[in-house]
């Protein structure tokens, strides 16, 4: 059987890495010019913190050894999904049995005027981080568009290279996805601390300079000055190639309970996946779905995939932060909420029919583990809800 | 030994097993392996593991 991977990205190589594990040899395409890296590592390379030798999770004699053929540099024109192939760009064709998409996502520009300037740059790739950093030597002030968890990590790097940075986010507050108003307002005055500042409430009208980018113009007349600017203003599914091919696509290529596609023997993960219409952009979710995918390119028993609890949980610019299942709960619909906040901690708990369904917890990941794990289990926590909050309140002995 | 599980996607180093993809042979303890080491499914740094009881 002949299984085809185009895409190298978490996604696409822990199908591999599972595909491989059931004996099948595996061929993986991709732009990228690098084997697999971990995405999130690229704000540590960014800093200068990490070697370019030292992102590429797995050794050249990991592929070997386990029979998965990565080409490097190739782009893919087309699929076609009647004859089984698809087709490169140097009209080369790939005959499959069975196709995985895990062609990710790609930062999206929103459409402000003179983002075309030098110096405005977004962070996807490790070129895109050495472009960054080449520009950032020449560089005194940056200005982040984009107060979400990458612009945040961004930020920070930008902050080790020497530069200064303001972080320009729309809405109300920080991390909008993860963290609610307390909680963005708490993350502010910790970033703050680092001497990063951040305006809330912007939305960037246009990049100002002359041919080179030398700040950005708010749309209330304000002018944040800056001569290097990041747009991280979140991602889009990779779709063109389903798109092309005719396969059901919405916001992603859309895909049921087995992570196949409308076309018969092509299956979809990671970032380019759309399931019950959500795509999910985020690392538990690709490993999720890529198993599954797996499992069932294999072929040999059904697996299902039923949807992951989105969770972050990371170091946002060194502080602890993490955000696990419901944490926007709706009102009128039977949640409760514990909150508590004290000395640089934020902690927040939502339960529903007094199982736990979400929780943010700030400053202090300590119970984020067990947490995790009640979350996930759907916990009935409601005898202990008055103590849920203590310090000292014992997650572990729950599980 | 002690288990730990990554933070991140989930996953859980066992000393018993080590970490073949990295060539952590098996019986290596978390606290020794080396401060470069990342976990073999997500690439999360080593801080982001927490001990399992």
């Amino acid at each position: 059987m002949r299984f085809v991977i185009i895409g190298n990205g978490v996604a696409g190589v822990t199908a591999a890495r599972a595909l491989s594990d059931a004996g099948a040899e595996v061929e993986v395409y991709t732009e990228e010019a690098h084997h697999y890296y971990p995405r999130p590592r690229l704000q540590k390379f960014l800093a200068g913190e990490i070697e370019l030798e030292e992102l590429p999770l797995y050794p050249l004699s990991w592929y070997e050894k386990r029979g998965i053929a990565v080409h490097l540099g190739v782009e893919v024109a087309g699929l076609d999904p009647r004859a089984k192939r698809i087709v490169l760009t140097d009209d080369r064709q790939v005959p499959y049995d069975r196709l995985l998409l895990a062609t990710g996502s790609r930062p999206f520009v929103p459409p402000i005027e003179g983002v075309d300037k030098d110096g405005v740059f977004t962070l996807r790739t490790i070129e895109d981080a050495l472009a960054i950093r080449r520009w950032a030597e020449g560089a005194k002030r940056a200005v982040v568009v984009g107060g979400g968890l990458l612009g945040l990590e961004a930020a920070r790097a930008l902050t080790v290279l020497g530069l200064e940075v303001t972080v320009l986010e729309r809405g109300p507050h920080l991390l909008q996805r993860q963290l609610d108003a307390d909680g963005g307002a708490l993350m502010r005055e910790l970033i703050g601390a680092m001497g990063i500042e951040v305006v809330l409430e912007a939305s960037s009208q246009a990049i100002l300079g002359d041919g080179q980018a030398s700040g950005v113009l708010l749309q209330d007349g304000r002018r944040i000055e800056g001569g290097l600017i990041l747009i991280s203003a979140g991602v889009r599914s990779n779709v063109r190639l389903a798109q092309d091919a005719g396969l059901e696509v919405n916001r992603g290529v859309v895909v049921d309970e087995h992570l196949q596609t409308s076309a018969e023997d092509i299956y979809a993960a990671g970032d380019v996946a759309e399931f019950q219409g959500q795509v999910y952009g985020i690392i538990p979710a690709g490993l999720e779905q890529a198993r599954v995918a797996a499992a069932n390119m294999l072929g040999r028993e059904q697996a299902e995939y039923q949807g992951t609890i989105p969770s972050n949980t990371l170091q946002v610019v060194g502080i602890d932060c993490a955000s696990i299942g419901v944490v926007h709960p709706s009102e009128g619909e039977g949640y409760q909420e514990l909150r508590k906040s004290e000395a640089g901690v934020y902690k927040k708990l939502v339960l529903k029919d007094g199982r736990l369904v979400g929780a943010i917890l700030l400053g202090d990941r300590k119970d984020a583990a067990p947490i995790s794990r009640l979350i996930r289990r759907g916990a009935d926590v409601s005898r202990y809800a008055e103590r849920l909050l203590d310090d000292d309140f014992d997650w572990k002995g729950l599980l | 030994m002690d288990k730990w599980e990554c933070l991140v996607c989930g996953y859980v180093y066992d000393p018993a097993v080590g970490d073949p993809d990295s060539d952590i042979p098996p019986g290596t303890p978390f606290e020794d392996l080396p401060d470069d080491w990342v976990c073999p499914e997500c690439g999360a740094d080593k801080d982001m593991f927490e001990k399992l009881e």
